[in-house]
This record gives structure tokens, C-alpha cells and sequence, in this order.
């Protein structure tokens, strides 16, 4: 108790005592937003979190974290076209952080040094779920059944797991020893791996019904959709998901010398590098544009577009915005094609279509006209349910109405055809089909906003070049040799110091330092919310400094309660 | 996420900070202070082992509310004229009493550029061993916002109001820099809120030198100034990068460093966050005349401290706050 004395004598206290934290209108907190590198990766790989913790000098920490939602880092690292760095906040103040990069590292170095996957192998006793294909989602879906701890049997129809990664992925873009060691230490975590199962010839639906108490369905696309020019087509027609699986299984390509190739996809460009390297002429038409600055991804040609420049720096020539009117037949062979500018244009329904333009026909000579316009699913033995549809009709989650105990995933779903979002898909239906043979509710999905740019103090960020593996250069490449490189431990760990760290605390000591009512203490600990710091109460007079000048949007001021 | 802080860890969590502060929280200091942040960051560069003068001002008051005090090291309020004279006594008992203890002298710009500048100067003449550090608010803000000479020419205070006769302050702000620059000192520094790193090490190189050292910190103030408290840094850091207010070293009264510049921002940056240049904004012949003089004072800085960078420098406007992961720029 203090005491005022007539003389106006006193102990002196200390201003602790005084309680200016009821000056407050507004209350510092710390707020997780989700970055939006996370946002936008198919996978659902929190790429902030694992580049923080490499950053930490915990690599293996962060592969742990990357793995806990995508099982194949060394292959999505190579092959994704990673939408992350096209969301990356960075972007916009020099270059985006090179993540696939990152990724592709954490993942050779994982399988170089044998890390294992942070997963405890289920119980003997534990249900049983059946995964019917071993590409990329069949893969994530097992895994993620795995560590949510159930058992699984995945039948693969060919002797090896990897699906289309292995059956139509040129090896100059993933290696078959990158392929083959993360696959193989995938299975490790307890998956019983059965091959040559091909469901309709080795395995029916109905035994998979009363074998298992849920089915994951990820059968692929390994049908090319049929073309034709108004029902025209040469006899010796081959498809290039056709041509390419030939080329990736026997090594063998057909003596062409002049070819075109239908279609703007990742199976029209691999087919293009592949003959290109051979020595043949090929020529790309697409109704799409190439994609370059001020192109919307929408009207752009659907191939990766880092595959589609290197294609274009090995002579493939792109026809962009063009369509074949006609085939030029001699006799039984193609001898050319008639194209015409084509452009995609809204409809006055809304709808988009390609139209042609009258008076802008052109001959190319060819022999041949591939085709690789998409793919569809071989419907043997799934007829059942896929009536009439030329993928399955699911949810988000996988679940096709009327069918429960059915999960679907992957291409066959008909919306992705990426690998990364096959990732993500295995992933989803894992929750959902635990969910489903426990027999509890799904959790709602909380949906956030991803913290954009001008959430973020960029006077706290300095610009820094962007780490660029080494590619190959054109005139040195042929069909086996990877184009890109990784890169170096060094590079890779100072990428991960270009981070922003968009929405999550970095520890930058930036509010500790700046607060001008001291209220803001350090620990050494992490707290339960995620930051290195904890505001004082007492004392903080919520004037809001520290919220506008954190680097990485992660204070946000709220009225007092 | 492992530990969870328990409320009443609170105390023992600001025990056992890693870092000394001579300020403790619980001061009356408006919300978003500039001057209550730099006297902290000034003595976590001192140490404890120091004794302040304090002239009187708003830190005086806001940090000594009778019977209770922020601060954590020796503290002795003086008038608003002899904060100087104060230190310069303490200084020779210390001395006298061979102790090393550092002396540091603080004021306001009404204490340092106007009240206390005779007993400033004196103690600059006779070269105590002492730092003087002047907190440079732009005006006598204790008594709700009266101009001082150091305010900034054209700004709207309580006696220098827009009207038809002026655009605010007629005058200019004070050179105080060179009036000390003049007295050929060891060590004479201007430092800004905006950059803790260089402010606490300026105040560690004031105290290193042998003889009188001075800096003059430049602390936005909310109340005074027009701007919301959040805003305190980014007032500050714009004040540096448009020139407005350079951040230079002097030694025996020359040119020795200077914070280069990598992004000179216009001057107008930094003048619309602040109520106080809201008058220059208007759509009027004079206002547009007066922002153009005081982009011309900018650019006169640019030229006399030579404050334009050429590429980047981990120690220009850009390099000296970039944030690294764990904490790692603030020295």
C-alpha cells in the first residue's frame, strides 16, 4: 500500500505498477494467415512452413513437413509446374522463391540419405483399404491411409508403381532412377504393394466391395481421345499418349521426318521434344497461345510453360492459335494439313468456343498428324460407374453419390491432369475414407484467405536474385538426359532465406525491438500460437506499431473484448 | 509448439530478457511514442552502468509519474535550461571519484534547441566527457504542440497556424548540426527511430569517444505531428529516405558517414502522412509553393551530405533494416 505522506514523501515505485494497458482500444495478436504459396499448391504442401525450417537449418525437419502432405517430393519438385511460385507474394517485389527447386532438393537429399518418412507402421489388427492404381494419387492416397492408420492394398495393373509418371513422363524430365528410389521408399511405409492387378481382368468391383471396407479408385487416363477431321482420319492414325508410352517402354520411335502434333498439352510437347531429339521436324498446333507476359492462363496452351520455352530453344515449332481444317491425302497417306487461325471467343451464353477465321488457311506438308488432344479413362471394369461419363462424377473428396465405400481420385476424375493435384486428391479421399470406415463425421474445412502482398511491410525486405538451376543447353540435349539440374546445398539454403514468411512469425525481433511501451517480450520457446513473442497486457496501449511494421502480416489488431 | 506462457510468468519472462532496458512499460507516454521508444533504445546501448540528466519535457513527465519511475538506471530531472550543466557536475564528481560511470544527458528539442542551447553549448566547450542525446519531436509537444526552432518550416503547430498571412511556420527549421559541428567536438551523430541498429550504435560510439559527444534522434510524435500512432516508424523511415532528415556522422565537425540513400523518395512521402502538412495539400498556389521549397530543403540535403547511393549497401536506407529470420540484423 502506498502512502502519501503530507510532505509529499514516498518510496519510489516502479511504473510497472501502473496499469496502462486500460488506455487499449485495440489489442495486438499474433494471426497465422495462410501464405499463398499454400494456397495454391494442388498438393496442399505448406511450402512457408518447410522453408522456414530448412531456414532453421533443419532440413530434414523440413522434409518431414513437406511429406506430411506430398509423399513424392523428388519427383513434383521436377515435374510440377508449380503454381506456388506463380502465387508467391515475392513475385511481386523481384522474383519468386524458387520452391520446386527446394522441394526437388529436400527430396534427393531424403532419398540419398535414407530419412524415413515420419509414419508409424498400422497396427496387424487395423482395417484394410483397398487402392487400385500406383500412380501419383493411388501413391498419396495409400500413404496418407497409412499414416492415418489403416492398412492398405494397392494394386497396380503393370509390374511397377508410378503409373503415368513412368508410362508417359520422358525421362529427360524425370530420371527412372529418381522415379523408381522414391516410389520404392515410398512403399516402405507398410503399403502391400500387388502388381499386374488389373482391375476388370485380375479384380472386379464386387470383390473389391466385399474384400475391403473402402475402395480408392485411381485408375488414370490411359486412353487417348479419338480424332478425326469431320470424321477423316489417316489409317496409320497414332495417338501421342500411344507413341509416347511406346517410346518410353521399347525406346523405339516410327521413321518420321516431318511431323505435326494436335493439341497444346504436356503429352504434345514431350512427344515434340522426344522426336525433335530424334532429328524430326515438328510442328505444334494449338488453338491456345503461348504462354508469355500478359496472357491469361486461361487462354494459354495447358503444357508446363517452362517445358513449352525449352521446347521452343530445341526447334519445336509452335502453330499457336491455329486449328486443322483438313487433311491433304494422297492415295492412303497424309501429305498435309490445312490449318486456319482459330481463337477461343466467349459466346454470348457465356460459353467459350474456338472459332474459326475464314481466309487464313495455310498448308503445312507432313506424313504424319498425331493427335494428343487428352485422354480419357479405359473403362474396363468400372462401367458400373461411370455410366455414360467420360470421367466420374465426385466430390472434392472423392465420393461419387450412391456409391459409398467408392473413392475416386486422380485424372479420372477429369479435373486435373497434373500430378501435383492427383497428390492432393490421394490425400483428400485418405481423410475422407478414414472418416468413412471409422464412421465418424468429416471435420468442416476451414477455408482461409491467403495473406496477399500489400499485407506484408516489404521496407523490411531487401531484393536478392532468385536461385537458378543449372539447364542444359539446347545444342547438348537428347530424349535421356535430365535438362535440369538441382541445385547446390548452398543454393538451396540460401533460397530458403528469401522467404517472406508471408503470415507466419520469422522471429525478426521487429515488434520486440520497436515497441515503444516495452510490451512486447522475447521467449525462447515457441508459443502455442506460433510466436517467439508475448505481449504484455498490462502495459501494451495497443497503439498498433508493432501490427503495421511486422514484415510478414502476422500481428493483427482487434477490438478489445 | 511446445510451451505455453502462463500469465503469471509475465514478470519472470521480463526478468529474464535477453537484452537490457533501461525503460520499463507503464510509462504515460502517448500511444505510438517516438520518444519513448528511442530513450529505451538509447539505454540498451548505454548499459546500466549510467547516469541520465533529464531537462525537462515530456519524457521528464511522462516517465516519472510521482511517486513511481520507468526507469531503471540513476535518473535526474533538472529545469528545462540545464540538463547540460547537471550532467557536466555529474561527470566531474564522477571523475573526481575516479568511477567510470557513463554520463548521458537528454532533452527535448525545446530543451536542446532553444532552452538548454547556452548550457549545451558550454558543456560542448569545455569538452565533459558526456553524450548528449536530443529526443527531436519538432516542437514543444508536452504543452500541446507549440513550434520550438526546431520545427520543421511550413508545419502547422498551436502558434504557427495556416492562414491567409502564413502556410504555418514562417522560419526554418534550426541547423542545430552545424551550431554543434562548430564547437569541433569528437563525435556528433543524427540517428532516427526508423533504424534501432544505427541509433544504438551511434550512442555506443558517442560514449566510446573521450569528450562530448552528441546525437540528435529524431522521434516522431502522433499527438503533435497528425498522424496515428501506428504510423511512428513509417514517419520516421520516411523522414530518412526523402532526404528530409539525413542520418550523418560528424567528427571535429566534419563529414565522416553518412545513411546513403538507395530509393530517395519525394518529399511529399512523407509530409501527407502527417495532419501537420495536411495544409500543404490544398489546391492552392502557395501550398504547391511551400511543398516545392520543402522538396527543394530535401534536395539541398541530398546535395550537402551527399545522401544519393549508387547501387545497394548493407548499410543504406534499404540494407540497414532488412529483417533476417531468428532476429539476426539487430545489433
Amino acid at each position: 500500500m502506498l502512502t502519501l505522506t503530507r510532505g509529499a514523501y514516498a518510496t519510489a515505485g516502479s511504473s510497472l505498477e501502473l496499469n496502462t494497458g486500460n488506455w487499449r482500444l485495440k489489442r495486438p495478436v499474433h494471426l497465422h494467415r495462410e501464405a499463398p504459396c499454400h494456397s495454391a499448391c494442388p498438393a496442399g504442401e505448406d511450402a512457408q512452413a518447410w522453408l522456414a525450417e530448412f531456414a532453421r537449418e533443419d532440413p530434414r525437419a523440413a522434409w518431414e513437413t513437406l511429406v506430411a502432405a506430398n509423399p513424392l517430393p523428388a519427383i513434383t519438385g521436377r515435374v510440377c509446374h508449380h503454381p506456388c511460385e506463380s502465387a508467391c507474394n515475392r513475385g511481386q517485389f523481384d522474383e519468386p522463391i524458387a520452391i520446386h527447386s527446394v522441394e526437388r532438393f529436400l527430396g534427393d537429399r531424403a532419398i540419398a540419405e535414407g530419412w524415413p518418412y515420419p509414419v508409424t507402421k498400422p497396427d496387424a489388427g487395423a482395417l484394410e483399404v483397398a487402392v487400385v492404381g500406383g500412380g501419383p494419387a493411388g501413391l498419396s492416397c495409400a500413404y496418407h491411409l497409412v499414416r492415418r492408420g489403416l492398412r492398405v492394398r494397392l494394386f497396380e495393373a503393370q509390374v511397377a508403381a508410378g503409373g503415368m509418371l513412368r508410362m508417359a513422363l520422358p525421362t529427360y524430365r524425370l530420371p527412372r532412377a529418381v522415379l523408381d528410389r522414391e516410389v520404392e521408399h515410398l512403399l516402405e511405409v507398410g503399403i502391400t504393394f500387388v502388381a499386374n492387378h488389373r482391375l476388370g481382368r485380375d479384380l472386379s468391383l464386387d470383390e473389391l466391395h466385399s474384400d475391403f471396407p473402402a475402395t480408392f479408385l485411381a485408375p488414370g487416363t490411359g486412353l487417348a481421345r479419338s480424332w478425326s477431321v469431320n470424321g477423316a482420319a489417316s489409317q496409320d492414325l497414332r495417338s501421342g499418349l500411344g507413341l509416347l508410352m511406346e517410346w518410353l517402354s521399347i525406346g523405339l520411335l516410327p521413321a518420321f521426318r516431318r511431323v505435326a502434333i494436335i493439341g497444346g498439352g504436356n503429352t504434345a510437347i514431350d512427344l515434340a521434344r522426344v522426336l525433335r531429339a530424334a532429328g524430326v521436324q515438328v510442328h505444334v498446333i494449338t488453338f491456345q497461345a503461348l504462354p508469355g507476359p500478359g496472357v491469361p492462363a486461361q487462354e494459354a496452351m495447358s503444357g508446363t510453360r517452362r517445358e513449352i520455352e525449352q521446347a521452343l530453344e530445341e526447334g519445336v515449332i509452335v502453330h499457336s492459335h491455329r486449328g486443322v481444317r483438313r487433311l491433304i491425302v494422297r492415295g492412303e497417306q497424309v501429305v498435309g494439313v490445312e490449318m486456319v487461325h482459330m481463337k477461343e471467343l466467349a459466346r454470348a451464353d457465356g460459353r467459350r468456343e474456338a472459332v474459326a477465321f475464314e481466309g487464313t488457311e495455310t498448308i503445312l506438308e507432313v506424313e504424319q498428324v498425331i493427335p494428343a488432344i487428352g485422354q480419357l479413362i479405359d473403362p474396363q471394369g468400372m462401367q458400373a460407374l461411370l455410366g455414360n461419363a467420360e470421367f466420374f462424377q465426385a466430390d472434392s473428396w472423392g465420393r461419387i453419390a450412391g456409391h459409398p465405400g467408392i473413392f475416386v481420385g486422380g485424372d479420372a476424375t477429369g479435373r486435373c491432369g497434373t500430378v501435383s493435384a492427383a497428390v492432393g486428391d490421394g490425400r483428400r479421399a485418405a481423410q475422407a475414407i478414414c472418416a468413412f470406415v471409422r464412421g465418424v463425421a468429416m471435420a468442416e474445412v476451414e477455408t482461409s484467405q491467403s495473406i496477399g502482398f500489400n499485407q506484408l511491410n516489404r521496407s523490411y525486405f531487401e531484393h536478392a536474385p532468385r536461385a537458378e538451376a543449372a539447364i542444359l543447353p539446347a545444342a547438348s540435349r537428347n530424349a535421356e538426359i535430365e535438362v535440369e539440374s538441382g541445385l547446390s546445398p548452398a543454393q538451396a539454403f540460401d533460397e530458403t532465406h528469401r522467404c517472406f514468411s508471408c503470415g507466419e512469425c520469422m522471429a525478426c525481433d521487429n515488434c520486440w525491438t520497436l515497441c515503444p511501451d516495452n510490451s512486447v517480450l522475447k521467449t525462447q520457446d515457441h508459443c502455442v500460437d506460433g510466436a517467439h513473442y508475448v505481449f504484455d497486457y498490462d502495459h501494451c496501449k495497443g497503439c498498433g506499431l508493432c501490427a503495421h511494421e511486422c514484415p510478414v502480416g502476422f500481428i493483427a489488431m482487434i477490438d478489445e473484448p | 509448439m511446445s510451451t505455453e506462457q502462463k500469465p503469471d510468468s509475465l514478470a519472470e519472462l521480463r526478468r529474464r530478457q535477453p537484452a537490457f532496458r533501461g525503460l520499463d512499460p507503464g510509462h504515460l507516454a502517448c500511444q505510438g511514442c517516438g520518444q519513448a521508444l528511442a530513450a529505451r533504445l538509447v539505454t540498451e546501448a548505454t548499459g546500466p552502468d549510467v547516469v541520465i540528466a533529464n531537462a525537462t519535457g515530456c519524457l521528464e513527465v511522462f516517465t516519472t509519474a510521482w511517486p513511481r519511475t520507468a526507469w531503471r538506471v540513476p535518473w535526474v530531472h533538472s529545469v528545462f535550461a540545464n540538463a547540460s550543466a547537471v550532467a557536466s557536475g555529474i561527470e566531474a564528481a564522477l571523475k573526481a571519484q575516479g568511477r567510470e560511470t557513463k554520463v548521458v544527458a537528454m532533452g527535448g528539442d525545446g530543451g536542446t534547441f532553444d532552452i538548454g542551447l547556452q548550457a549545451l553549448s558550454a558543456m560542448l566547450e569545455r569538452n565533459h566527457n558526456v553524450l548528449y542525446v536530443c529526443f527531436d519531436n519538432e516542437g514543444y509537444m508536452n504543452t500541446g504542440a507549440q513550434r520550438s526552432s526546431s520545427t520543421p518550416h511550413a508545419a502547422m503547430t498551436t502558434t504557427s497556424p495556416p492562414g491567409r498571412e502564413r502556410m504555418g511556420k514562417r522560419h526554418l527549421k534550426k541547423d542545430l548540426l552545424s551550431i554543434i559541428a562548430a564547437h569541433h567536438i569528437p563525435y556528433a551523430a543524427t540517428a532516427s527511430v526508423a533504424y534501432p541498429s544505427d541509433l544504438r550504435k551511434k550512442v555506443r560510439r558517442g560514449l566510446a569517444i573521450e569528450g562530448a559527444a552528441f546525437v540528435l534522434v529524431h522521434s516522431p510524435c502522433p499527438l503533435g505531428w497528425g498522424h496515428a500512432g501506428e504510423l511512428s516508424i513509417e514517419v520516421a523511415r520516411m523522414a530518412v529516405q526523402t532526404g528530409i532528415f539525413p542520418l550523418v556522422e560528424l567528427e571535429r565537425g566534419s563529414l565522416v558517414a553518412a545513411m546513403l540513400l538507395r530509393e530517395v523518395h519525394p518529399v511529399a512521402d512523407y509530409l501527407k502522412l502527417q495532419g501537420r502538412f495536411r495544409h500543404l495539400f490544398a489546391d492552392h498556389p502557395r501550398a504547391r509553393e511551400e511543398l516545392e521549397h520543402l522538396q527543394a530543403l530535401a534536395n539541398h540535403n541530398l546535395e550537402v551530405y551527399r545522401l544519393r547511393g549508387e547501387g545497394s549497401d548493407a548499410r543504406d536506407s534499404e540494407g540497414a533494416d532488412t529483417v533476417r529470420r531468428g532476429g539476426l540484423r539487430w545489433g
